[in-house]
């Protein structure tokens, strides 16, 4: 039986999203909201976010997918915003939605990539924020990064007999190549950031992957990247080593969707009446 | 604002409201009708923003249109490996049921890319289309397996996108991020679409050296219209990449306009 509802919704009634509500409704249960990776619309990169959100459907939670403002189906606003602020009214326009059709009043937003900086976005302002998954989030090239790069390149002379005559062709290729990039705020703001988020209470779960390695490339730099943050309790970070940005193969994205289930039923679990 | 979502209303139809749809309203003018039939897989999602382009454009003359999702596709109901050519089919027939139901206009036309546009012209007589707009559409099952298959197990060794190779078993039965069956395999593997009963523009935009089932009875019977510049379908380095085409939109509104 299809538990999935279609919305034209927001406040200019701009905005297109999937809620998916589980059945029977269950009160008070955290909502999940799933946004934009890129310029990918709602069903995200390989339907990951369909995947996504009919797994935790299933498990109780009530979810929206959606499409922010000029992505996807859903079209402008008409105002004059800043992206941020288009950003976190949609949002918040999102929480609305999914508020009055599941009856939760704390949210859960999941992001990958931009979706990630979206998250963050939102997650450092708004109180209904319950929790937030940032996959391939904010992230910085630290010491550690550079020798874990640099040095098996260095030690290495068949790389150096084979690369050297192709310098100028490898050079030339790779910038072409598409880059997956989130625009970086300041490692110091994010640090405090999160650090804000925490202090309300926050939930914050940090999943990154091995399609990252330009600038993530171990799961030690959670902590070089953003210090003691990481080791509240209320942070839990993970290193898919194995898998792509976009989690092409099937295995791999199965292997996200336990992580993110795992950590969603440890910090908001859903009790026998429905709660979390 | 409120025109905006009373033009495009997303929707869930079909047996057990299991199709996902969003249709675009227009004027009564033109009294037509275009259902747009995606493609599979990694094309679909390629193609989403051309496809809402191309809807946009379509309205603007006064033809109403349909976009949908297969089952197992987009955010229909069901798992991507649930995919089946079969099921496409009858999909789109109730698609353009539900086009025709919500337009008032009997009078449809079907417009797909690759894998859709084949889907478009399998259905033809079922769906009782008035004419077909078949953009680069899959007409070689084998040749299309068989380079797919081959991306697949490039994708393996691809050093961009993956920090260790990976090995063939954890990319086997999918293709380009998603699950498929074997029963979709041999379905396409044995695609065969017949020569049209209805007016039909073929839109080539393959690369000169892609392969093209060029005696093929069914290009013979089309209109045939060139476009440029060729649509990278097949470089893995443009896998996730929009796929957008002024040309397209404007070949497809202009035939739709005149058509009779």
């Amino acid at each position: 039986m299809m538990q999935e509802q279609a919305f034209r919704f927001g406040r200019a009634q701009h905005l297109v999203g999937i809620a998916g509500l589980p059945s029977p409704a269950a009160p008070a249960v955290v909502g999940v909201i799933v946004l934009n990776a890129g310029l990918v619309h709602r069903i995200g990169p390989f339907r990951l976010h369909v995947e996504m959100t009919r797994r935790l459907n299933a498990y109780g939670y009530p979810t929206l997918r959606f499409d922010l403002s000029t992505i996807g189906d859903s079209a402008s606003s008409g105002e004059s915003q800043t992206r941020k602020q288009q950003i976190c009214a949609d949002v918040g326009d999102a929480m609305n939605l999914l508020g009055e059709q599941a009856a939760c009043k704390r949210f859960v937003l999941i992001g990958l990539c931009s979706g990630s900086q979206s998250a963050h976005m939102v997650a450092c302002s708004d109180p209904k924020v319950a929790g937030a998954v940032f996959l391939d989030g904010y992230a910085y090239r630290t010491l550690g990064y550079r020798l874990r790069y640099y040095l098996p390149r260095l030690l290495d002379i068949s790389r150096w007999l084979r690369v050297l005559p192709g310098r100028r062709q490898a050079s030339s290729n790779a910038s072409n190549e598409p880059a997956f990039t989130v625009a970086p705020l300041p490692q110091a703001v994010v640090r405090a950031d999160f650090a804000g988020m925490l202090d309300r209470g926050l939930k914050l779960c940090l999943i990154y992957s091995g399609g990252i390695s330009r600038y993530f490339n171990h799961a030690r730099q959670f902590q070089e990247c953003f210090g003691r943050v990481v080791n509240h309790p209320g942070v839990s970070t993970g290193f898919l080593k194995e898998a792509d940005h976009t989690y092409i193969l099937t295995g791999d994205r199965n292997r996200l969707l336990d992580s993110v289930e795992r950590w969603l039923s440890r910090n908001f679990p859903v009790t026998a009446d429905g709660s979390s | 604002m409120s025109t905006r979502s009373e033009a495009e209303m997303p929707f869930y139809f079909g047996p057990e409201r299991a199709l996902f749809g969003l249709f675009h309203a227009s004027g009564t003018s033109a009294r037509k009708a275009v259902l747009l039939c995606p493609p599979l897989g990694q094309d679909q999602i390629r193609c989403h923003r051309l496809y809402r382009q191309l809807a946009q454009a379509l309205v603007a003359e006064g033809v109403a249109v349909l976009r949908f999702d297969y089952y197992g596709t987009g955010d229909s109901a069901g798992d991507s490996v649930d995919m089946d050519w079969q099921r496409c089919v009858a999909d789109t027939v109730v698609a353009a049921d539900e086009l025709r139901a919500r337009s008032g206009f009997d009078r449809v036309f079907a417009f797909g890319a690759r894998l859709g546009a084949s889907i478009a012209l399998a259905t033809v007589a079922q769906a009782r289309f008035a004419g077909v707009v078949a953009w680069d559409p899959v007409l070689d099952g084998r040749t299309y397996v068989a380079k797919l298959d081959a991306m697949q197990l490039a994708l393996c060794r691809d050093e961009q996108r993956f920090m260790v190779s990976r090995k063939a078993a954890d990319a086997a039965a999918q293709w380009l991020g998603f699950a498929i069956s074997a029963s979709l395999r041999q379905q396409i593997l044995d695609l065969h679409v017949d020569r049209p009963t209805v007016p039909m523009l073929l839109l080539d935009s393959l690369s000169p050296d892609a392969p093209r089932a060029l005696s093929n009875s069914l290009v013979d019977a089309a209109r045939t219209r060139s476009l440029q510049p060729p649509t990278p379908w097949d470089d893995p380095r443009r896998l996730e990449v929009a796929i957008l085409s002024h040309p397209l939109i404007q070949a497809v509104t202009q035939h739709v306009r005149e058509a009779a």
